[in-house]
């Protein structure tokens, strides 16, 4: 299934004991990957992210190309007077700014909230999920010790 | 290229300099003591926290360009320079909606581990790390010579020696002390130019009696341009250009490798994304006050900069703003502001081109030569060891060429360039390997050289290199990130489906959104040991993994 990369534990034992393998990311092969991608609370944890992302990515989308097509198009729009010399493209600029800080605000929330809280009940499944129900998963010793890093 | 306002050497700006560069020398001979294994090195044991990883963010990314260049480009052209800080600021929402955790929850120190995870791993890796080498090595260059420009004409010392110079210190920070020296560095830059920029723009607001709005009318009535300065279309004439680096900035951003390599030093996902919103609140904070230095320095220095005061890029204007508002040439306060922001303009510089020669280091060394060359089989201290013989290879030869080509060597496309790559070239492969269960090696390797040769190809031939270009557009992201994101459809779609690659996909997919089997923390890494429970938390899923 998951692929082992050098440095998985299989080769290590013709390697100094300090030494530890390069190698990209470690790979976690013990854990059952394809039926934690499938349970429940990780499809409600993906639902959940890119319902909240997409409409604010729409979002940010439509208003930061709709700014920069009215500049591009309507310059003397964007040089009007709203406020004593203030102009409409400056304040369509700053309203940028403030999407961008109320946006990133709320995903901080959001994350907290949401996000997170569902992130560790689908790693929580996909954990307890990868043993074999007729064996339990050793208390001390997991499979887990041999990919420590 | 650069006018000089000063003709003999700056002693105050030479002193605060030695100041700065003092502290820096410090921070990197403390870090040097940390660094012994590859993990400091590349990732500063992953202890940074998120609050400050945000400052180490916006240092990393406020470069010259921000700093002098866009309050250059508002009092030359007005509106149209601020278009560019509205477009550097949105850009973070990208990174911290699709990119910034995933990073951080499936990769180790580079980029190319993420793109790399779950597909063939030679030429995926050797695709990324040509993307981050073309990125890197651009942007580079560009800060390079923008350097020795700057700084011979703020200090007075002569190109060659302040790139010299700048490249020395960069070299220094990166091979002594790598990602932690590297952040570090970051993070006292981005303290000194929130504070400088903030000083003169409280200045700036005070000579126009506290009234914000003032400042506009000001720069109107000292324009010859009058109501067009307030206006788009002083500097983009062609709407298409200008929608086309609206994207550029947008996606490029989201695929800038120094950037992405800074969520490998955080201890977990939440923090990564913290420090996302850290970095757009200090970054956007920044850009607004941009309205101040560039609109500030029309309305107080006038005209006075495109006839001769102010060099013809506008670098100058902030430093000369400075200068006027801190009581005129020749008055203590007016040379010292002027040292003032000289030295916080070599701190940038510095903090950037770290930052840059260190992810080029990571695609020389963790990626080309321990996963592609050597596949794995070398040890950690090799690593670093090669690691650090590159960054000094890729440190002399960015020295060279801005030395050879010299302040005349145009370097205006070459951070506009570095953008259209990382937006074309690196951002589609690094969405499609995250979040499409069929996209396969092919489709990534076609990706990447999609939006490398597109891009190159575009700006190579483009207005800004040559009198008669073939397409008439000086930035290539409206074309080049859609044959990018094709590039990544044509190439899996019309080869066969990777087994491995979608059975991967599981793993990456399921990492990259809950953090399981991250990579965890060094022990005691980070400037001061933390407290059990708060490790414990940071930690969080991934120590299920080693009970």
């Amino acid at each position: 299934m998951a692929r082992t990369t050098p440095g998985d534990g299989g080769e290590a034992p013709d390697r100094a004991a300090q030494e530890f393998a390069t190698g990209g990311s470690t790979r976690h092969p013990e854990i059952n990957w394809a039926a934690a991608e499938r349970s429940p609370e990780f499809r409600e944890l993906v639902r959940r992210r890119w319902s909240f992302t997409i409409p604010a990515l729409s979002f940010v989308f439509v208003w930061y190309f709709g700014f920069i097509a009215l500049a591009s198009y309507a310059p003397s729009f964007m040089g009007e007077s709203i406020y004593e010399g203030l102009t409409v493209g400056y304040a369509l600029a700053l309203s940028q700014f403030v999407m961008t800080w109320f946006l990133g605000w709320l995903y901080l929330r959001q994350a907290d909230r949401v996000f997170d809280p569902l992130a560790k009940r689908a790693a929580e499944r996909a954990l307890t999920g990868s043993s074999p129900p007729d064996r339990p998963a050793p208390a001390s010793a997991g499979p887990g010790e041999e990919v420590r890093h | 290229m650069f006018r000089l306002p000063i003709a003999e050497v700056n002693v105050e700006a030479v002193s605060i300099f030695a100041v700065v560069l003092s502290i820096t020398l410090g921070i990197t001979y403390w870090a040097s003591k940390q660094t012994k294994d590859a993990t400091t090195f590349w990732a500063a044991g992953r202890g940074i926290t998120g609050v400050q990883n945000g400052f180490a963010i916006a240092g990393d990314y406020m470069s010259a360009a921000s700093f002098l260049g866009i309050a250059g480009l508002i009092f030359l052209f007005g509106f149209d320079g601020f278009l560019y800080s509205v477009g550097f600021l949105v850009a973070f929402l990208i990174v911290l909606y699709l990119l910034a955790e995933k990073m951080r929850n499936s990769g180790k120190f580079t980029m190319a581990d993420v793109l790399s995870f779950r597909l063939n791993e030679r030429p995926a890796r050797t695709a990324a790390a040509l993307g981050t080498l073309v990125v890197a090595g651009f942007y580079l260059i560009a800060q390079m010579v923008g350097a020795g420009a700057l700084i011979e004409a703020l200090v007075g010392i002569k190109f060659s020696l302040a790139v010299l110079l700048t490249g020395a210190f960069m070299l220094c920070y990166v091979i002594f002390g790598g990602m932690l020296a590297t952040t570090w560095v970051q993070i006292i830059k981005a303290v000194l130019l929130m504070s400088a920029t903030i000083v003169l723009s409280l200045l700036v607001l005070g000579k126009m009696g506290w009234n914000p709005v003032d400042v506009f009318n000001r720069a109107e009535a000292q324009s010859q341009d009058g109501h067009a300065y307030l206006e788009p279309g002083l500097k983009f004439t062609n709407p298409i250009d200008t929608i086309s680096l609206g994207l550029g900035l947008l996606l490029g951003t989201a695929g800038l490798p120094h950037i992405l390599m800074r969520f490998f030093t955080v201890p977990d996902a939440r923090a990564a994304r913290r420090s996302v919103v850290w970095a757009v609140g200090l970054i956007g904070s920044f850009y607004v006050m941009t309205t101040f230095l560039g609109f500030g320095a029309r309305a107080l220095l006038g005209e006075a900069g495109t006839t001769g005061d102010v060099d013809e890029a506008g670098n100058l204007a902030a430093p000369l703003l400075a200068q006027n508002v801190g009581g005129g040439d020749g008055t203590f306060w007016g040379d010292a502001f002027l040292a003032i922001i000289a030295a916080v303009a070599f701190a940038t510089i510095l903090a950037v081109v770290a930052g840059l020669v260190i992810s080029a280091s990571g695609a020389v060394a963790h990626d080309v030569w321990s996963n592609v060359i050597r596949k794995g089989r070398d040890s950690e201290s090799e690593e670093v060891y090669v690691a650090r013989i590159a960054a000094g290879v890729i440190g002399a030869i960015a020295i060279t060429i801005a030395i050879i080509g010299g302040s005349d060597l145009n370097v205006s496309y070459m951070v506009g360039l570095a953008f259209a790559v990382a937006a074309s070239a690196v951002f589609p492969a690094l969405l499609m390997a995250l979040t499409w269960r069929r996209f396969n090696t092919t489709g990534a390797v076609t990706g990447v050289l999609f939006g490398v040769i597109s891009s190159l190809a575009l700006v190579l031939t483009g207005p800004d290199v040559r009198s008669d270009p073939l397409i008439n557009l000086t930035q290539p992201a409206i074309i080049s990130v859609p044959l990018g994101f094709i590039g990544c459809f044509l190439g899996t779609l019309l080869t066969r489906p990777e087994e491995k690659a979608e059975s991967g996909f599981d793993e990456l997919y399921v990492r990259s959104q809950t953090g399981l089997g991250a990579e965890i923390p060094l022990e005691g890494a980070g400037l001061t040991p933390r407290p059990r429970r708060r490790r414990a938390a940071a930690a969080a899923t991934t120590t299920h993994l080693h009970r």
